[in-house]
């Protein structure tokens, strides 16, 4: 019996640690990897993270995992996300320009048309019939140091960590389509 | 001689890095045939540099077929949609529906960016044992610091961090981006100088404060709320220019 109790009490130890490491920013990118979860928890740590997420599921979170370049355990980054997608509102107040996310969403569906890699140029000059230049240059350099977008040496441009972790990709590619369907209706 | 030799390698080394640095179908290149070619006049090749030429295009070859296995796993994903229809799709919807698109697919990351009881510690033992800047630099430069003052345009010019040239254009640059900005109308100026970094920031309020003087921009401020605006001219003006201090901090 009272081992009993000692075991959740550790278990509600462990799952509050895991709140804290993955709610607290500590490098420059958000969440944290594979890696240093086991470290911070222990080698059960994906049980640990599963309860986590059942508990924050009410808060309207979710732990979400980014599988690493080289798919190990270690190599995955563990994020603490929004289970539903704001409202457009909420998006709205929260400070973000409609042409900015406009740019962004613009160019993952190019990107993802062009089976995930596609020249910068080739962005910038699809990009180029809707918006400013400045605007394009300036919110593709800001979403590719963001890790929304990836920008290899030669100057191709894929879709970044952050985009897989945050954006339904499948969502937002029917969306477009028919939402392009309504418009073209109009 | 030796060029003609390595003729088939380069060729096939321009290829391959044509098609890594393009969209174009990676299938393009024939890698049967390629190696086939290869092959052919490996037993030419004698020095040690002509070698290194052939592994470079295998190299270059096995790239390709890495690309063709991404080709095939995009065309074969539920996220393949033909280009062509993807941008028409795109060029018919207005920004607001592509935003609203994006937003309805997104699940932003929840996190704290704030100090922890750690963090300061670790940040008061830094600046405890932080060296004065008078005396970091002794060693290197024989002199004392010197505090702050006031950089001028010349002096930039001569430290190189900007030419003539890059001043001017960038002062261009966020001209046009302030005219399209603000639209005749007010705009914040902290955010118009952004939050990406600390560096950019001033980057910006310098040039910023050289439209301002120039009679390109026009700033003003609320006293009672601190906020500060300012808007683009498209036309010079002239007036008695007043001073404003702003300070720029390293916070977002």
């Amino acid at each position: 019996m009272e081992t009993e109790s000692s075991d959740r009490a550790l278990l509600e130890r462990k799952v509050r640690r895991a709140f804290q490491v993955l709610v607290l920013q500590r490098g420059r990118n958000p969440g944290v990897k594979g890696w240093e979860m086991k470290r911070h928890l222990g080698r059960d740590y994906r049980k640990i993270i599963e309860v986590l997420s059942e508990d924050v599921s009410p808060m309207g979170l979710e732990v979400y995992e980014v599988k690493g370049a080289d798919g190990t355990d270690d190599s995955s980054r563990f994020l603490l996300r929004f289970r539903e997608p704001p409202t457009i509102s909420e998006a709205e107040t929260s400070g973000i320009r409609i042409d900015d996310l406009a740019v962004l969403a613009a160019t993952i569906a190019f990107i993802n048309s062009k089976q995930s890699r596609v020249a910068r140029r080739e962005v910038e000059q699809f990009l180029r019939e809707k918006f400013p230049k400045w605007r394009i240059d300036y919110s593709l350099d800001r979403y590719v140091k963001r890790g929304y977008l990836e920008q290899d040496d030669r100057g191709m441009l894929h879709i970044g960590w952050r985009t897989h972790a945050e954006v339904d990709e499948k969502t937002l590619m029917t969306l477009i389509l028919s939402r392009a369907q309504e418009a073209a209706k109009k | 001689m030796e060029q003609t030799r390595l003729d088939d390698y380069l060729r096939v080394i321009e290829l391959c890095r044509d098609v890594e640095s393009s969209s174009a179908n990676p299938f393009d290149v024939d890698i049967t045939e390629k190696l086939l070619i290869l092959k052919e006049r490996l037993p030419e090749l004698k020095l040690l540099d002509e070698l290194l030429v052939d592994s470079e295009a295998i190299l270059e070859l096995s790239r390709i077929i890495r690309l063709q296995d991404q080709y095939l796993k995009g065309r074969a994903s539920a996220l393949y949609i033909d280009p062509l229809l993807i941008q028409l799709k795109l060029k018919l919807l207005p920004k607001e529906a592509l935003s609203e698109a994006f937003i309805k697919s997104w699940h932003p990351v929840a996190q704290v960016d704030q100090l922890s009881p750690r963090g300061l510690e670790r940040a008061f033992i830094y600046w405890r044992d932080l060296t004065p800047i008078s005396e970091r630099f002794k060693d290197k430069f024989g002199n004392y610091g010197i505090g702050p003052g006031v950089v001028e345009y010349s002096d930039l010019i001569n430290l190189g961090v900007f030419t003539r040239e890059q001043f001017e254009s960038s002062l261009a640059e966020l001209h046009e981006e302030l005219l399209h900005e603000s639209n005749g109308e007010w705009v914040d100026y902290r955010q118009f100088i952004g939050d990406e970094s600390f560096e950019s920031k001033v980057r910006r309020a310098y040039l910023l404060a050289f439209l301002i003087s120039e009679g390109r921009a026009l700033l003003k401020t609320e006293p009672l709320t601190g906020k500060i605006w300012i808007t683009a001219l498209a036309e010079k003006v002239k007036g008695m220019p007043k001073s404003v201090a702003i300070s720029i901090t390293g916070e977002g």
